[in-house]
């Protein structure tokens, strides 16, 4: 019976639906981290009685077919890419991103990543990197000797060199916003990658062409909700439940089929 | 055979094929935009079998044959996302999606833009606006769909100017029980059925339409199917243990 493989497809859509919201509340704390969402789709028709077939030589046509559909398929697994809220936390090399922008970071293969998370630090030489220790775009080295560290809405990055009154400034981060957000590639660390799907990166200076302002002292927070979170993994339990309840119903079927030979 | 067997045999085929539907209804309970079938039962009386072994009037014989599978049109339930591109119609309307086949209609409104700018559905179709795909700007963002379908965007530096990017077109059918499903969602026309431009439908910016699938009513089809169907086991069963018993009664012949 079709009914086995149908509920199946819909055990295992929602059984991944559960990893998906389990990676969401696994990451509620994860600054910058945007929630995914798994999106399904129903799967191949068979029409057994096509809508609309000639019935009789009158030319009456069938009002309704026989469509008896086959289950259901995953077709993604889109990032959503809110706004997280802002916590304050001091630090002066915490930037967050109000805005559609994001960092771009120096891997160490020579290649770009992106990323919404602005905790940042300083490392041996005195240059901003990444709590991984990679290097934020473009490169600024902060002086030993200076102090009051300031990053203004629009990026510029300046200090105060112990000796001087008025503040240096030491250079211009400056951020990347991609046409669709949600195109880029995962690949852990809260970072992304650009792919066929996101467009070409798109660099700009903070506070134009809608790249977003920049908060010292403060971190964007992740983007999920407990609320949704937890009334949709109520929804995807159930509803693998439903589905295992069909498997049985089809097998109890099968077993009074067998039953009918002695 | 007896007809006895072929009218339970009837039966079951039409309760297995009615599983198919209920499972496959169950398996997409939380696909967007989904809309349940139901599977519809028609007496099917066959011109030669008759049941005049005793001289009695003309007994015709019931089968049973399922004629059709509906579409359930009922709106499902709104979810909130928050999310600028998801978008749900309030009323009958259908989005106009641009596939490789041809236009196909849909509910569902978990939207996505492309590389190149275009309002797209998960699979990658264009979401067709009144003149062609909807193409948003590099520079553009705060995208927001207006209960008529525009789609306005701030654009360029720090200016505050919206420019509108296209109107998302919504058809309605006449007779939308005529639309044949597709994989993904889609529904296609078939030949002769034409859609009219929908102006009563309003589009909801930030929420998804949930699949209308009712869990509860699935469930308690389920049980009916397979309690009936091993009902009809069970008759068929008893009327075998008949032939039987017939047999072995008839041939035992006294010496």
């Amino acid at each position: 019976m079709r009914a086995l493989n149908t509920a199946a497809t819909g055990m295992m859509a929602q059984e991944l639906n559960v990893q998906v919201i389990a990676n969401n509340i696994a990451n509620m704390r994860t600054t910058g981290y945007k929630r995914q969402r798994a999106e399904f789709q129903d799967m191949l028709y068979e029409h057994v009685r096509r809508i609309g077939t000639q019935t009789t030589d009158q030319g009456n046509i069938l009002p309704v077919g026989v469509d008896l559909g086959s289950g259901v398929k995953t077709v993604g697994t889109p990032r959503i890419m809110t706004q997280g809220t802002l916590t304050q936390t001091g630090g002066d090399l915490d930037v967050a991103i109000r805005g559609e922008g994001f960092f771009k970071i120096l891997m160490p293969d020579g290649t770009f990543a992106y990323t919404r998370d602005g905790s940042f630090q300083m490392d041996a030489q005195g240059r901003i990197v990444t709590a991984q220790g990679n290097l934020v775009q473009p490169g600024i080295t902060i002086p030993q000797n200076s102090s009051s560290l300031t990053i203004n809405s629009q990026g510029q990055v300046s200090v105060v060199v112990s000796g001087s009154t008025t503040p240096t400034i030491l250079g211009q981060l400056t951020l990347t916003r991609f046409i669709n957000k949600a195109g880029l590639l995962p690949i852990g660390d809260n970072l992304f990658t650009e792919t066929p799907a996101s467009g070409a990166p798109q660099d700009g200076v903070p506070n134009t062409n809608g790249m977003g302002d920049l908060q010292q002292g403060n971190l964007e927070q992740a983007n999920v909700e407990a609320v949704t979170e937890i009334s949709d993994l109520i929804a995807a339990q159930r509803a693998y439940e439903m589905n295992s309840k069909v498997i049985s119903a089809t097998d109890q079927m099968l077993q009074s089929v067998v039953g009918l030979y002695r | 055979m007896e007809n006895a067997l072929l009218i339970g045999l009837s039966r079951q085929m039409v309760l297995s094929r009615q599983l198919d539907v209920v499972a496959n209804n169950i398996a997409n309970l939380n696909t967007t935009g989904y809309k349940a079938d139901n599977s519809m039962f028609e007496q099917f009386l066959m011109p030669v079998a008759r049941e005049n072994r005793f001289n009695v009037p003309d007994r015709q014989l019931n089968f049973v044959n399922d004629r059709g599978t509906w579409h359930n049109f009922q709106p499902g339930a709104l979810q909130q996302t928050g999310n600028p591109l998801d978008i749900a119609i309030k009323g009958d309307g259908f989005l106009v999606v641009q596939t490789p086949d041809g236009e196909r209609y849909t509910r569902n409104g978990a939207l996505q833009v492309n590389a190149q700018g275009q309002l797209v559905t998960m699979d990658g179709s264009p979401v067709m606006g009144g003149s062609g795909p909807i193409v948003l700007q590099e520079t553009d963002r705060d995208i927001s769909i207006s209960p008529d379908g525009s789609v306005t965007v701030v654009e360029g530096a720090d200016t505050q100017t919206e420019s509108q990017r296209g109107r998302i077109r919504l058809v309605t059918f006449d007779a939308p029980q005529q639309l044949q499903k597709e994989a993904g969602t889609l529904f296609s026309a078939p030949d002769g059925v034409t859609p009219t431009p929908d102006t009563q439908s309003q589009v909801m910016q930030g929420v998804t339409e949930k699949s209308n699938v009712n869990g509860v009513v699935e469930m308690t089809r389920l049980i009916e199917i397979s309690r009936a169907y091993q009902q009809v086991a069970t008759l068929l069963q008893q009327q075998s243990d008949l032939h039987k018993n017939a047999i072995h009664d008839l041939a035992n012949v006294p010496s």
